[in-house]
């Protein structure tokens, strides 16, 4: 693991991850909303919703570990016109507000509908905005091979769409397994499931979760994808490129490919298979819990390799 | 008009004494893992058959190296704070009360120009010594050098006298950045993308 990285590998993951997360869930809203009603969907993604807040600001958090000097944290908003690292902290501030503004209107129900949504569409975009700066702080750096390439937008957003859909996949259940360890406190839990999840909420999450399972799979698919052709990129390339070609193999690389392909693979198919109105909550829960863990640790490790690839031409 | 400052190194002068080096660092004192100029070793060879022998053809020669004060500083481009920041002279330097210490300038120069220190938690580099100038005098490193391999002013000059060649191993594509930097190039000299050899003291730079 790269350790002396562990900021920026905190901070690109949590934060793609809440971008990811945030569309994800205004996908789900309006791909749902012509069979359920705007509560109903609003009543079963909430609390995934404000869950997001807290890993945006984790990762906010982490990030600042990475100036050496915080009493000049301020400056880093001087250069917006050339330095796309500040466009990221700009980016990354303003979808951490514009979210939480968001979460609050939805928490206390200010505004209308419509409002909301475009609340929601205005926070989606910064929040891609934000993605598309952070890759381009690598992308822009001609000097270093590994990273100037289209491989690492590609893979940032990839990250962002997998992690996020599996989050949401994640929290959904979480949620569910919650309200109904709460209901059945005290009294006798005859069919506290039931109680808890009616029947709209039971449909809209079984295929909310087949959708994140299809997509899961598709995402996966990419991701190989992206690094089968960097790999050969990087191999035809100078001396540079070689020695960070060199740095994506061995154990970690290994685990890495296989931890992803096991939760977006494996588990991902058996969470469409087995996500219907029928299916129990808990082994639902476990299943999305563990393929998004899965391929969390895996992305983790991707990017911890990623920064281990920084390799510079020049001397 | 202003003159636009850069540096000229003689590869054929340089013994790899590593002086400028020495000079710089005792000049602004400069704590232990920073150095703002350093003499990278490029050392290569073949066997070349001659009749029934097989001999050796080895070539080793000195770059001494700083910041170049590019025309096009890749540092400035991404730093975040505007610390980094070209001068009416063309020097390239650090403003104290803006840098962060982020080091993105320092995974983006391709000659290791900007620095980091642990005690303050900024960047440091090369300014061309910017205080010994103003009085007339010449860079410690420049004044440094036994074999007066080393040589600043206005790049323009260093241009006329000397041609415009900096492309040369081990040191980047100067399409990169466009450095003010002159090479008068040793006569083993390979030019930047088709060495055969390579950095030998690697970890002095």
């Amino acid at each position: 693991m790269n350790v002396h990285e562990l900021p920026m590998i905190a901070f690109t993951i949590l934060a793609q991850m809440s971008v990811g997360a945030f569309v994800v869930l205004g996908i789900v809203q309006i791909v749902a909303s012509r069979r359920f009603g705007a509560q109903a969907i609003d009543k079963v993604t909430d609390p995934a919703l404000y869950a997001i807040g807290p890993v945006m600001v984790l990762g906010l958090v982490a990030s600042t570990f990475h100036m050496n000097d915080p009493m000049n944290t301020l400056n880093v908003l001087r250069h917006f016109d050339s330095s796309w690292l500040t466009r990221e902290i700009i980016f990354g501030a303003a979808f951490a507000g514009l979210g939480f503004v968001f979460a609050a209107m939805q928490w206390k129900k200010w505004g209308t509908i419509r409002q909301r949504q475009a609340m929601a569409l205005l926070t989606a975009v910064v929040g891609l905005a934000l993605v598309t700066s952070m890759s381009m702080i690598y992308y822009s750096l001609v000097t270093v091979p590994a990273w100037n390439t289209i491989a690492t937008p590609a893979q940032f957003f990839t990250t962002t769409f997998l992690l996020g859909a599996l989050a949401v996949g994640a929290a959904l259940m979480g949620a569910v397994m919650w309200r109904i360890r709460i209901a059945s406190r005290g009294d006798v839990p005859a069919d506290v499931e039931h109680d808890v999840v009616d029947p709209d909420s039971r449909k809209l999450l079984t295929s909310t979760l087949k959708g994140i399972g299809i997509a899961a799979v598709v995402l996966l698919g990419v991701e190989f994808l992206i690094v089968t052709l960097h790999l050969s990129d990087l191999a035809g390339g100078g001396a540079e490129a070689g020695q960070s070609a060199a740095v994506f193999s061995g154990a970690w690389f290994v685990a890495r490919l296989v931890l992803v392909f096991l939760g977006a693979g494996l588990l991902s198919v058996f969470v469409f298979r087995y996500a219907s109105s029928k299916a129990a909550a808990r082994p639902l829960a476990i299943l999305a819990t563990s393929a998004f863990a899965l391929v969390l640790v895996g992305e983790v490790i991707g990017r911890s390799q990623f920064y281990d690839s920084m390799f510079r031409i020049g001397m | 008009m202003t003159t636009n400052l850069g540096f000229q190194f003689d590869q054929t002068l340089c013994t790899g004494c590593k002086a400028c080096s020495v000079a710089c660092k005792d000049k602004h004192d400069l704590p232990v893992g920073v150095s703002w100029r350093r003499v990278a070793e490029y050392t290569g060879g073949t066997w070349q058959q001659d009749g029934d022998t097989f001999v050796p053809n080895v070539f080793s020669y000195f770059t001494s190296i700083s910041c170049n004060h590019c025309e096009d500083p890749i540092c400035v481009k991404v730093c975040p704070t505007t610390a980094m920041h070209v001068g009416e002279d063309g020097i390239v330097s650090i403003d104290d009360d803006k840098c962060v210490g982020c080091r993105y300038c320092e995974w983006a120069c391709p000659y290791s120009a900007p620095q980091f220190d642990p005690s303050s938690g900024h960047m440091t580099k090369c300014d061309m010594c910017a205080d010994y100038r103003a009085e007339g005098e010449d860079p410690a490193c420049v004044a440094a050098c036994p074999s007066r391999a080393l040589g600043w002013g206005p790049i323009d000059e260093l241009r006329a006298e000397h041609g415009s060649l900096a492309g040369v191993e081990p040191l980047p594509d100067p399409a990169l950045t466009r450095p003010r930097l002159v090479i008068v190039p040793h006569r083993d000299a390979q030019p930047t993308g088709h060495g055969t050899g390579a950095i030998v003291n690697p970890e002095e730079l």
